[in-house]
């Protein structure tokens, strides 16, 4: 380079590198609009000495870039172009007004197969994404029902508890302790009493329910023993139940737990595993 | 003729499928390698390279071997739509990431080594080798990673007036070279 452009030559090489900026960008720009022979040269050779650098760093691309370029390649339309080349633009001419109609035909033939099939395509996508959202929903829906199950289950939980710290609270409650008896000792209970209120049982290690059969309470009084409940137990042998009022309040002697045939029974029929002291 | 590429490039502009086929498969690797050291992301570098083929097909038309080689046409352009990528990938990384790791196609950080990572992604085999460590760090740096020279300036800690003087000599030893080997 001349020793007159010598001050462009740093913003070649900085323009080549996309590197300028600011001031001698726009100075840059302004003297290649000017046109100068040399700076274009200049450019040109340092773009073919940068594609020398990278040509030595050659990297085999990955076989699926070919196949998806091969293949957006394929899906677009044909040039207009290639028509007009095979024809010739004579013979385009001459011919125009006999095949032009056909070919322009084809070609918007082609074309529209072509959309087509992108149509095709695009329904089948939004056919299959409907299909999504329509599991979606469902999927939303029965969670929506797992919910409401779980908040029905916490509500009558809440109100349990709400109940037996109201009972906890009134100096009439009192404790009573059942005892295991001969076909399971190690059975023990407790029952949160008030015979104004009701109470809770809550029962522990009985045994497993035979198929059929289910623990029923029984609250003696005056020597007769009145049904008072149903329950069944879990995999830890413990139970729970709500036990109501004896009519008028009327003060139980003593709870005992049966087995008896699922169901319940009116008066006990089978093995009492649970028994509380007379009171 | 200088490259088979001319050719291929003119049957392209005709709407030849083919050829853009025997281009790509003449091409791709000049391109993918570039990409590579542009993008750490071997499928970011996938994504650009079909990009910038599919470019190609498309400006086929435009080409003018009075302007520069298919080599050069296909360099400039994988270059130009890799800086894209490494600057929307580096916008995407400081929105979502924290900026102590270092991403994907973001410029080192600051308080780091930069030759460090310069070395990392370089393409200091053949030509590029041959040139001096700080000239060829500060044509990387602008190269593959698209900083400008007040960029490079403030991360190399270096006058200004350096980095231009470091990336001229280095431009011109490296078209010297270029010009001894053909």
């Amino acid at each position: 380079m001349s020793a007159a452009h010598e001050p462009l030559d740093e913003l070649v090489a900085g323009h080549v590198l996309g590197a300028l900026e600011g001031e001698d960008a726009s100075r840059f720009a302004a003297h290649l609009a000017a046109g100068c022979t040399e700076c274009e040269r200049a450019i040109v050779e340092y773009q073919e000495a940068l594609a020398g650098a990278a040509a030595d760093v050659r990297e085999a691309p990955p076989a699926r870039v070919r196949h998806a370029l091969l293949e957006r390649i394929g899906e677009s339309p044909a040039r207009r172009s290639r028509v007009g080349q095979a024809l010739g633009w004579a013979a385009s001419v001459a011919l125009a007004a006999g095949i032009g109609a056909v070919v322009s035909a084809s070609w918007v033939r082609a074309r529209y197969e072509v959309r087509l099939e992108q149509m095709a395509s695009e329904a089948a996508g939004l056919q299959a994404e409907l299909a999504e959202q329509v599991r979606t929903v469902s999927d939303l829906r029965q969670r929506l029902g797992e919910q409401e199950r779980t908040l029905t289950l916490v509500k009558a939980q809440a109100a349990e508890q709400e109940r037996t710290l109201a009972l906890l609270g009134d100096p009439e409650t009192r404790l009573v302790m059942l005892g295991g008896l001969t076909p399971h000792p190690q059975a023990q209970a407790r029952i949160i009493w008030n015979a104004h209120a009701g109470g809770l049982l809550v029962a522990a290690d009985l045994p497993p329910l035979p198929e059929g059969k289910i623990y029923e309470l029984w609250a003696i009084a005056g020597g007769k023993p009145l049904p008072a409940g149903l329950f069944g137990v879990d995999a830890q042998g413990k139970g729970r139940l709500a036990v109501a009022p004896l009519p008028g309040g009327a003060s139980v002697d003593v709870f005992a737990v049966t087995l008896e045939p699922a169901g319940g029974v009116q008066s006990p029929t089978g093995a009492m595993y649970l028994a509380s002291k007379k009171a | 003729m200088a490259s088979p590429g001319v050719e291929l490039v003119r049957r392209m502009a005709a709407g030849d499928r083919e050829a853009l086929t025997a281009f790509y498969d003449l091409y791709a690797p000049l391109a993918f390698g570039l990409l590579r050291r542009m993008l750490r992301d071997v499928d970011d570098a996938a994504e650009v390279l079909q990009e910038v083929f599919w470019e190609l097909w498309r400006a086929a038309g435009e080409y003018d071997p009075r302007r520069g080689s298919p080599e050069a046409w296909v360099t400039v352009r994988a270059r130009s739509r890799g800086i894209d990528r490494v600057r929307s990938v580096r916008r995407r990384e400081e929105m979502f990431v924290a900026p102590t790791r270092e991403t994907t196609a973001a410029a080192p950080a600051a308080t780091g080594n930069p030759s460090s990572v310069v070395e990392d992604r370089e393409m200091a085999r053949g030509v590029l080798r041959e040139l001096p460590a700080e000239q060829r760090e500060v044509i990387e740096l602008a190269y593959l990673q698209g900083m400008t020279q007040s960029e490079i300036s403030a991360r190399l800690g270096l006058p200004l007036g350096t980095v231009k003087t470091r990336m001229r000599l280095g431009m011109e030893r490296l078209r010297a070279r270029a010009g001894s080997r053909t």
